[in-house]
């Protein structure tokens, strides 16, 4: 482990900088509020700041991406395709550790599977990642429960931990290697990894009751869900309060569905995109001989948490598809998210 | 690739949001989580919005027609042309539609420009007129033309009173305050024939026939007498015309009211009384897309007087605008009944302050609504529109006979086809301006990206049209004429861009005594007088649209709430919006008819059977859709997109869109 004093933290921005385009948490300054954007200022970077509000998916899958560009000559009968490449790499400085899991789930959807995704794999080849431990949660945190947090384990190049004056830096790559040494930072001496450890556990320790209360609902949960023993009348209650705006999955760090579009240039070629989708639109699952128009919404949902909690998920990201960051929750205009459905599932067990 | 705070332009809530900007295109959109009304949230309209700002089927040149195609033509060319064919007409030979989806800038020009270079009245917005209808009943009776109450402050509300409409499809983040506001507490009811979504999300839903709304809310009113619910003592100072009114509902009959509207007596009470023990109470209702009735508006504000509810700095009456600016739009005097800032038109002193701060003379001939100068004027000749975005277009006949159309639009779509001259228009993000929320939150959207092809601001456009005939306007910016709409609509006097820059909107009236904007207009006395709004003492029964029970025993009802995805024209240049309403087109490809469970099962009626709805006038044939939302008797036709209006609902569709209110009589048969 090694030592990067506080005051430094700009060296490893700028050194950053030269090579990638930097992505971190900044402030809106108008709002307050924290947003996980590619930094203009790398000044603005704000390793303090609570949870951003988006997760850092759209650096790896924007939410509109070109991904090929083709043309149809009508004359020759001809069709030329051509791959689109804009990626560029892309320093991610300061992830939660929820979301880094969140970039790891998304590994195995697209890269993890028969296919591997190309597009995917470029914007994830040119990444360097800096994970950062939470020293304290924040309100809407629950990633105890889903055992990916408050500290990162795996996947980052380089992570850091505040401690007092500096951060306590792990090196989990080659890449994160070199650039520790070209900055020239010093060990961090044998009490480091104690000192990391007892960091974690205060902020463990430091959790919501709410988290603290649903890490073995979770568990339940999961069991109820896989089972399928879930009364209907609980989707029927979340389902009517579903607006369908489809927030959940665009803001869930793991949700990876997508859409595919041809949209016609007005100078000639046709270029395919690939946009963010969802489950929860009727669309997107294309339900036909709706007889009750009102079902489906409930199918919907249903199949969202299913996806988000379920073993038989679990077992294709090798962990929980939820992370625990809490957002879907902030975001729902129907008051739903995951940490509600949980509630509304062991209110069902228990008969609350 | 960066995120930059903005605002949704689609419905009137202006969700605040982040759109993410790359080089000079939109590439992705995010909620605000810091706005104090959305929170955070955007339906699926606004999620989408990036998807619109990315098309290309833009309007980027001015365009002269030239038989029956357009020539691409420079600007200059395109004013001196428009401004010499402007010359030829009389102000009463015009009319003006602007847009509710364009800035207070924009609209408060087009206004000045038809008012004082035009010299023309004819001056309207292409939205339907419920909004105006609304001010001016809110204005009679509570001496405010707006909403009274604060959605900022929903959640400490204990009563919430939805009436009509879908609120949970129109305004979405709306519907989602109120549904947070429940679960804080407060008891939430839904007056409408359909189970919509708000109605499931309520504690009580009480489904009049249709016709009927106005009915079962001046029955709310008389329960209060009835169950001596109200102060009657102390009503005749606070509400001007007490006595007239309390004898008006003395006429009124719970129980033949109950039987008429088709609720309860019970019900009525029941509510009649959470009402009464309220100590915040909301009352909300939709205008723009498809509005709450007159009588209905009146019979609201009437049992909100009675019961005492307006003169506290909790609650309010609270018409939801369907359309982003459409509240703007009026506050700008886009409208043949107010002139800017909600001066009367049918006053001489309304036109003498306009004249001074205009420095020009006015034109005091009534004006109308371009929709009326449309359909009754024969001398109409020529009509100015701003983003005509409906694919449905009213009155083409009339308008393919008009001497001279300008169009002002930023996207290709039907209505260009049918202009002279056709003006480009900027999108929403690529110049400033500000936008008016259903709550009077007055938002400053920033520009964002350079407009395509040197798209001019219509401002410019505008200013350049009125000092080529012969009044030189001198604006340079959006922010010039804000600061100049301060001098003009007292309610903005307190407004510059300066300020908003540094906020997420003011709620007017911002003013000397309100610098921060005002969140209860009627906490206050100034400016506030109550006053019953209603006619006479009529027969209820009389009112009541009975229709042919035998021969027609079914009410057909044409909805433009419930299936209503924004102006169609937009939405189609969306993907997966556009996909979500297409969904329902997939299955029913040539329309449907809802159908309530009770009537198919009595007709022995299959989902999808084709059925033939046959009127006095007409008749035509569609799918059925069994439905568990409507109630027995009636019939609802979604009226969103061309291929499902049936051809005969157009001739019949000025009376039947105007609100949910009014329905045909029908009968329905079986096709084998
Ligand atoms: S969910 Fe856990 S890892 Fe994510 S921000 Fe909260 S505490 Fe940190
Ligand atoms: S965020 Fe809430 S309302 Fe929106 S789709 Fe998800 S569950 Fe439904
Ligand atoms: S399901 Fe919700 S809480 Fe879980 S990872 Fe996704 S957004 Fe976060
Ligand atoms: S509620 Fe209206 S303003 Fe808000 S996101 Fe939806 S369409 Fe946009």
């Amino acid at each position: 482990m090694y030592w990067l004093p506080r005051d430094q933290v700009r060296l490893l921005v700028n050194r950053l900088a030269e090579s990638y385009a930097v992505y971190g948490p900044r402030r809106d300054e108008v709002s307050g509020e924290v947003v996980f954007d590619r930094l203009e200022y790398l000044e603005r970077l704000d390793l303090q700041a609570a949870i951003p509000y988006n997760p850092p998916k759209h650096a790896l899958l924007p939410q509109y991406e070109e991904i090929l560009k083709y043309l149809y000559q009508k004359q020759s009968r001809k069709v030329t395709i051509e791959k689109i490449s804009k990626v560029e790499p892309k320093a991610l400085v300061g992830l939660r550790a929820c979301d880094l899991n969140g970039i790891l789930c998304l590994d195995r959807f697209f890269l993890g599977q028969e296919f591997v995704d190309e597009v995917y794999l470029e914007h994830r080849q040119k990444l360097f990642i800096i994970s950062n431990t939470c020293v304290r949660p924040f309100p809407q945190c629950f990633c105890v429960c889903t055992d990916s947090g408050p500290a990162a384990g795996e996947g980052f190049d380089l992570d850091l931990t505040l401690a007092g004056q500096g951060y306590l830096v792990q090196v989990g790559s080659m890449k994160g290697q070199k650039l520790v040494e070209e900055l020239g930072l010093r060990e961090a001496g044998p009490e480091a990894q104690n000192l990391r450890e007892k960091i974690v556990a205060e902020s463990v320790s430091s959790f919501d009751n709410f988290a603290l209360e649903n890490k073995a609902w979770i568990s339940r949960a999961t069991n109820r869900l896989t089972t399928g023993f879930i009364k209907p009348e609980v989707w029927e209650y979340i389902g009517n309060q579903c607006f369908e705006c489809g927030a959940c999955s665009f803001v869930c760090p793991t949700c990876s569905c997508f859409n595919v579009e041809d949209v016609n240039r007005v100078d000639g070629p046709t270029d395919r995109v690939r946009t963010w989708d969802s489950c929860s639109f009727e669309g997107y699952t294309k339900m036909a001989g709706d007889h009750n128009p009102r079902k489906p919404v409930e199918d919907r949902r249903n199949k969202r948490f299913f996806c988000k909690l379920s073993y038989s998920q679990s077992k294709k990201y090798l962990r929980p598809g939820c992370v625990g960051c809490g957002r879907c929750a902030r975001v729902c205009p129907g008051d739903i998210g995951l940490p509600n459905v949980v509630t509304y599932i062991r209110r069902e067990i228990t008969g609350e | 690739m960066s995120y930059y705070r903005g605002i949704c332009n689609f419905c009137g809530t202006g969700c605040g949001h982040l759109l993410q900007v790359e080089g000079n295109r939109v590439r992705g959109v995010y909620p605000l989580p810091g706005h104090p009304l959305s929170r955070g949230r955007l339906c699926v309209r606004g999620w989408h919005i990036h998807e619109l700002l990315q098309t290309e089927e833009r309007i980027t040149r001015p365009l002269i027609r030239e038989g029956n195609s357009f020539r691409p033509v420079s600007y200059d060319e395109a004013i001196d042309f428009t401004a010499s064919r402007l010359k030829t007409f009389s102000g009463s030979e015009l009319a003006f539609l602007g847009s509710p989806r364009a800035s207070n800038e924009e609209n408060y020009l087009f206004g000045k420009f038809a008012r004082a270079v035009m010299k023309s009245n004819n001056l309207s917005l292409t939205s339907d007129a419920g909004l105006e209808e609304s001010a001016r009943i809110l204005l009679e009776g509570c001496g405010f033309p707006a909403m009274t109450g604060s959605l900022s402050a929903l959640r400490q509300a204990d009563f919430i009173l939805v009436v009509g409409g879908d609120l949970t499809k129109q305004n979405p983040i709306i519907a989602s305050e109120i549904h947070f506001a429940r679960r804080s507490g407060a008891f939430v009811a839904t007056i409408s024939p359909r189970k919509t979504q708000m109605a499931r999300l309520s504690q009580q839903h009480l489904r009049p026939n249709p016709g009927t709304i106005w009915l079962l809310l001046e029955a709310l009113a008389r329960a209060l007498q009835t169950e001596g619910l109200v102060l009657i003592d102390n009503l005749e100072e606070r509400v001007e015309n007490a006595r007239q009114y309390l004898e008006y509902l003395d006429s009124l009959d719970l129980k033949q009211a109950s039987a008429l509207t088709g609720v309860e007596e019970q019900e009525i009470i029941r509510l009649a009384r959470k009402f009464y023990e309220s100590k915040s109470a909301y009352a909300f209702y939709p205008v723009g897309i498809q509005s709450l009735d007159r009588r209905s508006i009146s019979a609201l504000l009437n049992l909100f007087l009675l019961a005492g509810k307006l003169d506290r700095p909790a609650g309010g009456i609270c018409p939801v605008t369907g359309i982003s600016n459409l509240l703007g739009s009026l506050d700008m005097g886009v409208s043949p009944a107010f002139l800017p800032g909600y001066f009367p038109a049918d006053d001489e002193a309304s036109w003498k302050r306009l004249e001074e701060l205009w420095q020009v003379r006015l034109d005091r001939k009534p004006g109308k609504s371009a929709a009326a100068c449309l359909q009754e004027d024969q001398s109409l000749k020529a009509l100015l529109v701003v983003d005509h975005d409906e694919e449905i277009i009213r009155h083409v006949n009339r308008i393919k006979e008009l001497e001279f159309v300008v169009y002002f639009g930023a996207y290709q779509n039907a209505f260009a086809s049918l202009a002279t001259v056709i003006f480009p228009r900027l999108n929403y993000i690529e110049g400033d301006g500000t936008y008016t929320n259903s709550e009077r939150r007055v938002q400053l959207s920033q520009k964002k990206v350079e407009p395509p092809a040197g798209i001019k601001p219509m401002w410019e456009i505008l200013s350049r049209l009125a000092s080529a005939l012969g009044q030189p306007w001198p604006y340079k910016s959006a922010e010039e004429i804000m600061a100049e709409i301060s001098r003009v609509v007292p309610q903005y006097s307190g407004l510059s861009h300066e300020k908003l820059r540094a906020s997420l909107g003011l709620r007017w009236p911002v003013d000397d005594r309100h610098p921060g904007g005002t969140e209860f207009p009627l906490a206050e006395e100034t400016g506030r007088r109550f006053k019953f709004v209603f006619e006479g003492s009529a027969d209820r029964r009389q009112n009541l649209h009975s229709g042919e029970a035998g021969r027609f025993p079914f009410k057909l009802v044409v909805g433009r709430s419930n299936y209503f995805w924004h102006q169609n024209s937009v939405m189609k240049r969306t993907f997966i919006p556009k996909r979500e309403y297409n969904a329902l087109l997939l299955l029913y490809p040539g329309g449907f008819v809802e159908v309530s469970e009770e009537d198919a099962r009595a007709l022995g009626l299959r989902e999808k059977q084709p059925v033939r709805i046959v009127s006095e006038a007409a008749e035509l044939k569609l799918a059925t859709r069994i439905s568990p939302d409507i109630l027995p008797g009636m019939l609802y036709i979604p009226y969103f997109i061309e291929e499902m209006i049936p051809g005969f609902l157009h001739r019949q569709v000025s009376e039947l869109e105007k609100n949910e209110e009014f329905f045909l009589p029908v009968r329905l048969e079986k096709v084998e």
